[in-house]
């Protein structure tokens, strides 16, 4: 584990340049023409008369703003309580519930937009393009999860990112993926965080939005999509049912953001080695491969608090164990 | 009838109303944005004049005055552009788009009021054409009012919005009118609002817009020849259209800013 | 442990400083650019179904297509003061199709039946040409495919009816998937009064 805060920054530094150095490209604006039509011969309402009044034209507004700080509050409302569910509570089943708001709410009724994975190409954008406007709703969507990684961790993915809770939610018999592989599908996800970067930065009609156009789960929660977009949506969540959730490990770019804070944070998900009894069992249950040798691996520790459930020391099935101890009236063993 | 196109006349700027002289000697005059111009019988410019404000329509009286239906205003020239009279009303000239004359009266189309105005030779208002229905007006969604006067003193007055062309008398009473909506039968008038413009000499001379068409039929409203359709833009609207006495039709065409001539090949 | 932990924490500490105040400061900058939110519109002088030119052509039909809204987010919009309320509207009737009794066209042109017509002002019941006419574009069943704005279009019609975004229904992606798709680059962000403005028309003088 030596060395690591420093590869991190370098890591960041490196990323920081190259951003910096791609926004000297320059980008084309959009600008709107003034549409005009030679001569105003409609009748008007006094002309056409029979005390006719000419109807007003619909203007349907866009959502309003403090619908949107709403979101970003709900953002970090979430996180904060999964925070303390994880930490402290050590509480599974309360996680699920909040996977299972957060899919509900940022999922299916915000359709999954705005996004902090995708945020994070209006932010490059916005760091490019001079003229690009970024709205502050979508500066607090990107930096808030990476705020609370570099404090506690991958609070995000546990059950505040939809599409974290969507393949949360059919994880079944995970397997235990070889570390090596793990460690190598895990570079695809910074490869990708680059291209997304690459396209982003393009002048403003050559722009593409990769992460949001090959959004896998998306075409889900707006019920409806390309046929080959929901293929591949349901394609992620078949294997993520034998492979715990293959798009937040090995391609999420946002979570290879997130885990370069998350190797700075102190208070993550820990297996403190005085109380550890090395019986295994977290390392069992972990399906992300985030216990190595008996010690939580921040990086990609998902904070679904599996281990925590499975823990006979701590955690729920402990507490449980403790109770029903208390309640028999036996002497805790 | 078949009509062949003979001539372009190149409008040399902008192009509105057009008239042909009084004497048959070919030659053309036209409204354009700020000025009268005159093209001869080889489609040369010969002269060109100012007008006071923007001209959108002209007509030439049979003793060779030049008209000028202005905004807000008329103004009567001679042959050579010098400026005889001026007719200013704010109220009833607003945008004079076609002059007209009947025996002892000047007749003109305001599209802002969508009505055509009669006053007698000196300029005193007589009395509206075209006012005396429960639309209050002509229907001029495509924005002028024209109109031509016969031998016999009948105002043929171009109704787009009804697709039809309105027959008055000079009092303003209406007499009768030609023509029907009809998409796909080329004797009715197509679109939203055609006939746009109209001219009579010895026929019922239309012009039509998207899918631009001459045509002219006989009085009693049949279908007698469709003088073009091809040599015109796409994109043309308000054509207007003067027909000399040797049955040359002189259409302008918005878009290229000429005129175009056809002539007659077979009766 | 080889190392040890208090230098280990040091670095960590500091490196979460750092990030912190990149963050940070990133943000603030950021902010200080906000100048509040941006929307997707169609550009009327650019869209073929509403510029001028190009008379005759079929209806462009892309921004239903390719809107990742089930029935797309963009709309027929008619500029009611705009609008002639002529009695034979091309955009409401089929002008290509025969003519029936009444002398109006028999087939309308919308495929979803969306444009309701109903006389207005003074109303002759005995001739109906001799009416002005109101045509209401119902936005539910309204699905954008452009055959009204095309026919509405100069110099058939007065260009009163334009495709419009419209937002209550969309969804404000990042790259909208129409912008992507249309040929004449029609789709362009602006600030959200702009793109609510009436499309523009010149006054005469």
């Amino acid at each position: 584990m030596s060395g690591l805060p420093k590869t991190g920054r370098a890591l960041a530094a490196i990323l920081a340049l190259l951003v910096l150095a791609l926004g000297a490209v320059p980008s084309a604006p959009g600008q709107a023409m003034p549409y005009q039509r030679p001569v105003d011969t409609a009748p008007q309402q006094d002309a056409i008369g029979g005390g006719y009044r000419t109807p007003a034209v619909q203007k349907p507004l866009p959502r309003d703003y403090w619908l949107q700080v709403l979101d970003v509050a709900l953002l970090a409302a979430a996180m904060g309580l999964s925070v303390w569910l994880v930490l402290k509570r050590r509480s599974r089943k309360w996680l699920v519930a909040i996977a299972i708001g957060s899919l509900a709410y940022f999922g299916f009724y915000r359709q999954g937009c705005i996004c902090p994975i995708g945020s994070l190409q209006n932010v490059v954008v916005a760091i490019a393009d001079p003229r690009y406007s970024i709205p502050m709703v979508v500066t607090a969507t990107f930096a808030l999860p990476l705020a609370v990684a570099l404090f506690f961790g991958r609070a995000f993915c546990g059950g505040v990112c939809a599409l974290g809770a969507i393949q949360e939610l059919v994880v079944l018999r995970p397997i235990q993926v070889p570390r090596r592989l793990d460690r190598a599908l895990g570079l695809l996800k910074y490869a990708y965080l680059g291209l997304a970067i690459l396209f982003a930065v393009r002048p403003a009609l050559a722009r593409d939005f990769l992460i949001c156009r090959f959004d896998p789960f998306v075409g889900f929660f707006r019920r409806t999509g390309a046929p080959n977009m929901l293929l591949l949506g349901g394609a992620f969540l078949v294997a993520g049912m034998f492979v715990g959730r293959p798009y937040c490990r090995y391609l999420c770019p946002y979570g290879g953001l997130l885990a370069w804070c998350a190797r700075l944070a102190r208070r993550g998900v820990t297996i403190t080695p005085d109380k550890e009894l090395d019986c295994g069992l977290c390392a069992g249950a972990c399906p992300y491969g985030a216990i190595e040798e008996m010690r939580a691996v921040g990086r990609n520790c998902l904070y679904c608090a599996r281990c925590y459930s499975w823990c006979p020391r701590d955690g729920e099935l402990a507490r449980a164990k403790a109770e029903l101890v208390r309640l028999k009236g036996a002497a805790p063993s | 009838m078949q009509y062949r196109h003979v001539q372009t006349i190149d409008g040399q700027g902008a192009l509105r109303g057009i008239a042909v002289d009084a004497h048959g000697h070919g030659e053309l005059y036209a409204a354009c944005d700020a000025e009268i111009k005159v093209f001869d019988a080889a489609g040369r410019l010969a002269r060109r004049w100012p007008t006071a404000r923007p001209a959108q329509s002209v007509a030439v009286a049979g003793d060779g005055a030049v008209w000028a239906g202005e905004l807000g205003q008329i103004e009567v020239f001679d042959d050579s552009g010098k400026l005889r009279d001026t007719w200013r009303d704010a109220g009833l000239l607003r945008r004079v788009t076609a002059i007209g004359f009947t025996r002892d009266s000047v007749l003109a189309g305001d599209s802002a009021d969508r009505a055509i105005r009669r006053f007698d030779r000196r300029g005193r208002f007589l009395n509206d054409i075209g006012k005396d229905n429960p639309l209050g007006g002509l229907l001029i969604p495509n924005g002028v009012v024209d109109f031509g006067v016969d031998a016999e003193d009948t105002v043929y007055a171009a109704n787009p919005g009804k697709h039809r062309v309105e027959r008055y008398a000079p009092g303003g009473e209406l007499l009768g009118h030609i023509g029907r909506f009809d998409g796909i039968d080329p004797a009715g008038f197509t679109g939203c609002c055609n006939p746009t413009n109209v001219a009579i000499r010895d026929a019922i001379y239309t012009t039509e817009k998207a899918g631009p068409r001459v045509k002219a039929y006989d009085f009693s409203g049949g279908l007698l020849a469709v003088i073009a359709t091809d040599p015109f833009d796409a994109n043309c609207k308000n054509m207007s259209i003067a027909v000399d006495s040797r049955h040359r039709v002189y259409v302008v065409d918005t878009v290229k800013l000429a005129i175009l001539v056809f002539e007659r090949v077979s009766a | 442990m080889s190392d040890d932990p208090t230098r280990r924490d040091l670095f960590a500490a500091v490196a979460r400083g750092t990030v912190l105040a990149v963050l940070g400061g990133g943000a603030i900058f950021l902010v200080r650019k906000a100048n509040g939110q941006v929307v997707w519109q169609v550009d009327a002088s650019r869209c073929i179904n509403s510029r001028l030119g190009e008379v005759g052509v079929e209806a462009c039909n892309l921004c239903t297509t390719e809107c990742v809204v089930a029935l797309s987010a963009v709309r027929a919009v008619n500029e009611y003061s705009q609008c002639g309320r002529c009695n034979i509207c091309p955009a409401y009737f089929n002008i290509a199709s025969a003519v029936n009794g009444l002398g109006q066209p028999s087939e309308k042109l919308c495929p979803r039946d969306a444009i309701a017509r109903r006389p207005i002002g003074k109303v002759d019941p005995e001739d109906p040409a001799n009416n002005f006419y109101e045509y209401v574009i119902d936005e539910e069943k309204c699905d954008g495919c452009g055959k009204c704005v095309m026919q509405c279009k100069e110099p058939l019609g007065l260009g009163s009816i334009t495709l419009r975004v419209r937002y209550d229904r969309c969804l404000n992606c990042n790259r909208c998937s129409i912008s992507t798709a249309c040929p004449q680059k029609a789709l362009m962000q602006l600030p959200v009064s702009r793109a609510l403005e009436p499309v523009g028309i010149e006054r005469p003088e």
